[in-house]
C-alpha cells in the first residue's frame, strides 16, 4: 500500500493534497456563504428531540431564515438558551413588543404540556428575537439528519466512517 | 471499472440524485394545488381574573411574589379566554398531497400601550389535525363528539378522529370551547383593554419542502382565508367570589410531555 504512494511524484501528491483542500474550502466557503444569505450563524438544524413531534421528528432537517426580525406567533424559531450551546426548535406562542422596543418571545414545543418558561435562563420570562434566536424554520426536509444524531451519540462510529474512508481513498490507488 | 464497490457507489449516487429530485418536484407542485379556506370565530365570553402562573416551581413562586409585591401592589391578572370560539371552519383544500398535518392555532391579539409598538399577540389554544395518511401519532387533535365521553381510558385512545363524523380531516366544528392557555400581558394587567381581534391561523406541515402559513390574500390558485376574526374587548376584573371554579377551567391538549418540557 505505503510503496504506491511514495512512487507518486512530488508533484502529483501535491496535486492530490490541493485537490483535497479545495473541496474541503468550497464546502466551508458555501456553508458560510449560506450563513450570510440567511444572516443566521447555522442555517440548516437537525432536530435533536421529540419535543415537536409529530411536525418534527428527530432526524429532521431543517432550513433556517434569519432576516424576518418580526417575528410572527405560530412561527417556529431556533434558539440558544443563554449561556448554554443547545439549540432548541419550539413553535412562538406568545409576543410582546416589536416597533421601538425589543422583540418578545415565549415558546412550547407543540408535543410539551408547558410552555418554555422553565427552560430559560434563571431571571428570564421572555426570548429576545434580536439575542436569542438563531433563525426561523422556512423549510424542511426528513429523516436525512439522523446521521449527525448517530455520529454524535455513537462515537465510535465517526472514527469508523473515518478509518474506511481513508481505507477506501488508499485502496484505490491499486 | 466493473468492481462491486463502484457499482454500489453509483447505486447510491444515481438513488440520491433521484430521490431529490422528486422531493424537489413535490415540494414546488405544492403551488398548483387551490386552496379555498374558511372559517367563522366568535367570541362567546372572556372574563378576567387574578391569578398566578401555574407553571413556576416551587422557588419560582417565591420570587414572582417578591416582584409584584415590591411592584406596588401589581398582580398578575389573566383573562379567561374566549371560551366559545370556533364554528364550521373549512380547511380541508389545505390537505394536498405534500400535506403532514396542519398546526390550527388561535390568538388574541391586542393594542400595546404605546402606538410605536405593534399589537400583542397570544396563542389561546392549539389543535394538530394530521393528514389521513400520516401515521398514527398521539400528540393529535381529537374532535369532540355529541356523544358522551366513554368511562373506559382504552375506549377513547383508540376512537377519536381530529375531524367530526362523516367529516374530513380540516372541518372543525366547535361550540362554546374552552381555550388551552389562560393569557396574559407582559405588564401583567391585560384587563379593560380595548380593540383586541381573536384570529384563527394555520400552519401547514408538509412531507418535505417549504412551511407555510396563514394567508389572507390570494396568491394564484390559493385563495385567502375568508373569515376567522372576531373583534371584542378585555372586560374589567372580577373578583373571585363571582367567578366559578369550573368557568376558569382549560382544555388539556393531547401533548406527550407532562412536567418539565424536554
Amino acid at each position: 500500500m505505503f510503496s504506491s504512494i511514495a512512487s507518486l511524484q512530488p508533484r502529483q501528491l501535491a496535486a492530490q493534497v490541493l485537490n483535497f483542500a479545495l473541496v474541503l474550502s468550497t464546502a466551508f466557503m458555501l456553508w458560510k456563504g449560506l450563513s450570510v444569505f440567511t444572516n443566521s450563524s447555522s442555517p440548516i438544524v437537525v432536530v435533536l428531540s421529540g419535543s415537536m413531534e409529530p411536525a418534527f421528528e428527530r432526524g429532521d432537517l431543517l432550513f433556517l431564515w434569519n432576516r424576518g426580525m418580526d417575528t410572527q406567533v405560530g412561527e417556529i424559531v431556533v434558539y440558544n438558551v443563554r449561556g448554554k450551546d443547545i439549540p432548541i426548535v419550539h413553535r412562538v406562542v406568545r409576543r410582546f413588543g416589536g416597533g421601538s422596543a425589543p422583540l418578545q418571545l415565549l415558546t412550547k414545543g407543540d408535543n410539551n404540556a408547558a410552555d418554555d418558561t422553565e427552560l430559560y435562563a434563571r431571571g428570564q420570562d421572555y426570548l429576545e428575537r434580536s439575542k436569542d434566536v438563531v433563525g426561523s424554520v422556512v423549510g424542511y426536509v426528513p429523516f436525512v439528519g439522523y446521521v449527525t444524531i448517530l455520529l454524535s451519540e455513537y462515537p465510535w462510529l465517526k472514527t469508523a466512517m473515518l478509518g474506511f474512508m481513508a481505507l477506501t481513498v488508499v485502496l484505490q490507488r491499486e | 471499472m466493473h468492481s462491486s464497490l463502484v457499482r454500489i457507489q453509483n447505486v447510491f449516487g444515481y438513488f440520491t440524485s433521484v430521490a431529490f429530485a422528486v422531493a424537489a418536484a413535490v415540494a414546488v407542485s405544492v403551488l398548483l394545488s387551490s386552496q379555498t379556506p374558511s372559517a367563522s370565530l366568535e367570541l362567546k365570553n372572556v372574563q378576567v381574573v387574578k391569578g398566578r402562573p401555574h407553571y413556576y416551581s416551587t422557588k419560582r413562586e417565591e420570587y414572582a411574589h417578591v416582584k409584584f409585591d415590591l411592584d406596588a401592589g401589581m398582580r398578575l391578572a389573566f383573562p379567561q379566554p374566549p371560551p366559545s370560539k370556533l364554528t364550521h371552519p373549512d380547511l380541508t383544500s389545505l390537505f394536498n398531497w405534500n400535506t403532514k398535518q396542519i398546526f390550527m392555532y388561535i390568538t388574541a391579539s391586542y393594542p400595546s400601550t404605546s402606538p410605536s409598538i405593534p399589537p400583542s399577540e397570544a396563542v389561546i389554544w392549539d389543535a394538530i389535525i394530521p393528514s389521513d395518511h400520516a401515521p398514527f401519532h398521539p400528540n393529535t387533535y381529537i374532535h369532540p363528539t355529541s356523544k358522551t365521553p366513554p368511562k373506559s381510558k382504552s375506549k377513547s385512545k383508540s376512537k377519536g378522529k381530529p375531524y367530526p363524523e362523516g367529516a374530513s380531516a380540516g372541518i372543525v366544528k366547535l361550540s362554546n370551547q374552552k381555550p388551552k392557555y389562560q393569557i396574559t400581558d407582559v405588564s401583567g394587567k391585560i384587563a379593560e383593554r380595548e380593540n383586541a381581534t381573536l384570529s384563527l391561523h394555520w400552519n401547514v406541515q408538509p412531507w418535505v419542502g417549504a412551511l407555510v402559513w396563514t394567508n389572507t390574500k390570494s396568491y394564484g390558485r390559493w385563495s385567502g382565508l375568508k373569515g376567522g376574526a372576531d373583534k371584542f374587548d378585555f372586560p374589567s376584573l372580577k373578583g373571585s367570589e363571582t367567578i366559578k371554579k369550573e368557568d376558569l377551567k382549560t382544555e388539556t391538549g393531547a401533548e406527550k410531555n407532562r412536567g418539565s418540557p424536554a
